[in-house]
């Protein structure tokens, strides 16, 4: 079985946008690949006009959460760098217990990278602070350029929702038969974890499982 | 037997297919379905038959899918869905689309397709059924791939732009220019150029369903900002020429009823009026608790709103949800699509259906919150009325300091305002009174005359003077005080009201007490009074004391301006003050201070059934 593989456009978020912008394109989907059962459930993004779609599993959600907290740990110790996190699903297949390998294993059917660059916090210029109010043109400035770092921001988010739709919509093939009674195929999440050779470790790990090349796109 | 299975299979997966994308796209973009639309918890959690189809739980279908389904019973044939955008002429004013909303939407009306959805199974020879073994395997792949489309159809109609104007009109608190209605043929009419300028086309991959494929594809406009999509103005601003305040914010004061107007009741003359039987025009936010009598109109009880820009009541209820960066958009995770079960069908549908040109009102609905058409829930600004100046003149009165004048001396010295008012006799001394009853409106306790005078530094030596002299002379302070209260508190038995305030004076008992200006008057005066304070103005007789007390001169020598003052006390009615009273501050002056004080108290004190009291040989 084929992996298919989707690099999403990378987007420049700041450290706040990070959680929204992750839940949007996680779930996002996740709701292409939860394939049983779902009521879906519409999400209305509080920092961009966006709404997206959950499938409504609430342990889904807690998990997908937790991740994100990881990641926005991890961002927090790593500033200015750029991250990725991918997800991946896989199926379980038993294998033969050797000395090198479980009896289980994972093959990858899918996986997708989301791509990160975390800007630095750009200094305070809040509308909120008293000294703007005075000086009312450094202020209006800084509201304008965050209002269209905004809106950039959204427009990219939108593109990547529609390289989702798109990559969902193109390849169909590989996606495995649907379970009965599996809402969605199991998933995984991994993110850059302290040291980035170790992010790396679990690619190549993951290539030899899925025995393709990461195919780049 | 079994090929037939398998070919109905085919059809059935082909025509739920169908049934599902038009639940969709009309759930995400025709707010007037989720109209009369009740939820609950049992309907929420359900899942019914034609949710299972390709794993989306939708809810309940509007009734007019199946008179679609029915029509487009000929699969082959493509399912056109025309999502149209009527906007509404706009009118002259706003307010006659609020006071006759279906004016919007009978006036003339622009409608134009934003979006058209095309469904087709494109099968050229019909639907020949696969065979063989495979065939089982071949619907599950066509069935998860229709699933994989569904799946992605529903996240782009939230994507594309007619889904941000479908959740304006679906908002709770505002109405709009412009409504969306829909079509569904199965065939369309093909687009001008004109038309196709400014709009995109996104084609879904087709399914291929053997021996045919699925197609799904929409033609949108990229953007809905050429068109002018308005929100209609909820409210026209509306002058309440009668507005009278709160009672919060003057207690004192009366309310008088609608046929009186909207002039402030004075408290000389009747204090609170009884609560009468005219029903107030209008309702006020606190028209639930002051108004005693006059029973709670139904636009009273809408407290804060005005009541003709309220709606009906609704069989449900009225929340309105949070608002976000979309304006009125609903914050919440919502669960969209499963809140139907309309039975509304009045929409404009090709033939053979028939034609509605009914208005679409904003009926999306989240969680347990129906929207209701012409929800307002703000108030009208309102105009607060000018005091007459006739009424503000009569404030304005000569300078206390003029002896000449027959007139009262400001009892405390409070802001310079009040100060020059009110020294003209009667009227100067009504006008007087009426200060006086104004600022113990504001303090209910009836002692913000007198807290207020450390405030004013210029009248301090008049009023202590004044207060001074009385307390040196045989009319002694507490004669002074009593009888400035005893005067306040002759009006508290003279007024009937319920609500009464301790300063409430009136014009007759000042003119007949300014006649009694003598001494020998004094004493019998005193207890005439004395009996008058312990009435209802114990209140203003511990203020005075309180006032006495701070403004009490320091003991020196200056008869000047005492001089004036006592010439002053003896038009204050009644006070018998001694010429005698003009005489250098000596020790005896102080004793005699301290005894007026002793005798106020005691006077207050035998009102209060705890002491007799004494009289002492005033001087």
């Amino acid at each position: 079985m084929n992996c298919e593989v989707c690099q999403l456009k990378e987007l420049e978020v700041e450290h706040f946008e990070i959680r929204e912008v992750l839940r949007c394109i996680l779930h996002t989907i996740v709701f292409h690949r939860a394939l049983g059962l779902v009521r879906p459930k519409d999400v209305d993004l509080e920092l961009f006009e966006i709404t997206y779609v959950q499938c409504g599993d609430v342990e889904l959600e807690k998990k997908i959460d937790e991740k994100i907290d990881q990641f926005i740990s991890w961002v927090e110790k790593h500033p200015n760098k750029k991250s990725q996190i991918c997800l991946s699903f896989y199926e379980v297949k038993s294998k033969q217990p050797s000395w090198f390998t479980n009896k289980t294993e994972r093959l990858y059917w899918e996986q997708w990278y989301v791509n990160l660059n975390v800007t630095q916090q750009p200094k305070q210029h809040s509308s909120k602070s008293h000294h703007t109010k005075v000086v009312v043109d450094p202020g209006e400035s800084a509201n304008e350029e965050r209002s269209s770092r905004r809106a950039m921001v959204e427009a990219s988010l939108r593109e990547v929702l529609f390289q989702i739709i798109k990559f969902v919509n193109e390849k169909k093939d590989h996606v495995p038969p649907i379970s009965e009674g599996v809402i969605y195929f199991p998933y995984e999440i991994t993110m850059p974890s302290s040291s980035d050779s170790a992010f790396g470790m679990d690619m190549i790990k993951r290539m030899l499982h899925s025995g393709h090349p990461t195919m780049l796109s | 037997m079994e090929m037939d299975r398998e070919s109905g299979k085919l059809e059935q997966i082909v025509s739920q297919f169908r049934s599902k994308i038009l639940h969709v796209v009309l759930d995400s973009r025709v707010p007037s379905l989720h109209r009369h639309q009740q939820h609950d918890s049992l309907s929420l959690s359900r899942v019914r038959k034609t949710d299972k189809w390709f794993n989306l739980v939708l809810g309940d279908r509007p009734p007019a899918l199946e008179n679609l389904n029915f029509s487009l019973r000929n699969l082959l044939d493509p399912m056109v869905i025309d999502i149209i955008l009527v906007r509404h002429a706009s009118c002259s004013s706003s307010v006659d689309n609020l006071y006759s909303p279906s004016a919007a939407a009978a006036g003339p009306s622009t409608e134009t397709v934003i979006e058209r959805w095309v469904v087709q199974y494109d099968c050229p020879r019909g639907f020949a059924s696969p065979s063989g073994a495979d065939a089982s395997v071949s619907y599950k792949k066509i069935y998860k791939k229709c699933i994989l489309l569904l799946r992605s159809l529903y996240t782009q109609m939230r994507l594309l732009p007619a889904y941000r104007i479908f959740r304006q009109l679906s908002s709770l608190n505002q109405t709009y220019n412009f409504d969306i209605v829909y079509k569904v043929s199965s065939f369309s009419h093909p687009f001008s150029r004109e038309e196709e300028d400014g709009m995109k086309e996104y084609s879904f991959s087709p399914v291929e369903a053997l021996p045919g494929c699925l197609c799904v594809s929409v033609t949108y406009h990229a953007t809905l900002s050429d068109f002018d999509l308005e929100p209609l103005v909820s409210l026209p601003p509306k002058i309440i020429t009668d507005y009278v305040g709160s009672p919060t914010t003057d207690p004192m004061r009366s309310f008088p009823s609608s046929e009186r107007g909207a002039h402030a009741t004075s408290f000389p003359f009747r204090g609170l009026r009884p609560p009468t039987s005219a029903p107030f025009q209008r309702p006020h936010s606190w028209s639930s608790g002051f108004h005693r009598g006059i029973p709670p109109t139904k636009t009273q009880s809408l407290a804060g709103s005005p009541p003709v820009y309220r709606t009906s009541p609704k069989p449900y209820d009225i929340t309105s949800p949070p608002t976000d960066l979309y304006g009125n958009r609903i914050q919440n995770h919502r669960v969209s699509t499963l809140q139907q079960a309309t039975a509304y069908d009045e929409y404009k549908l090709s033939p053979p259906f028939s034609p509605s040109a009914s208005p679409s009102t904003p009926t999306y609905l989240s969680g347990a919150n129906p929207l209701l058409t012409r929800h307002c829930s703000e108030t009208a600004p309102v105009t607060i009325p000018l005091p007459p100046t006739g009424r503000s003149n009569r404030y304005l009165s000569p300078n206390s300091s003029d002896p000449s004048r027959h007139s009262l001396p400001p009892l405390s010295p409070r802001s310079s305002k009040h100060d020059t008012s009110s020294q003209e006799s009667p009227s100067g001394i009504r006008s007087y009174r009426k200060i006086e009853a104004l600022r113990a409106g504001e303090s209910p306790s009836g002692l913000s005359n007198l807290y207020s005078a450390p405030k004013v530094v210029r009248d301090s030596k008049d009023d202590s003077g004044r207060f001074s002299g009385l307390l040196s002379s045989s009319g002694s302070p507490r004669i002074g005080f009593s009888r400035s209260s005893s005067r306040l508190s002759f009006q508290d038995d003279m007024d009937d009201c319920e609500f009464s305030c301790p300063f409430d004076v009136d014009d007759v008992d000042v003119s007949d007490s300014s006649s009694q200006n003598t001494e020998n008057k004094r004493a019998s005066e005193f207890t005439a009074q004395s009996n008058l304070v312990g009435k209802k103005s114990q209140d203003a007789a511990v203020g005075i004391l309180v006032h006495m007390l701070r403004t009490a001169p320091p003991l020196r020598q200056d008869s000047s301006c005492y001089s004036t003052r006592s010439l002053r006390a003896e038009y204050e009615g009644g006070v018998g003050i001694a010429s005698g009273f003009f005489m250098p501050r000596k020790t005896a002056d102080a004793l005699e201070e301290l005894n007026s004080y002793r005798e106020m108290k005691d006077l207050l004190l035998s009102k209060s059934g705890t002491q007799v009291v004494r009289k002492e040989g005033m001087k």
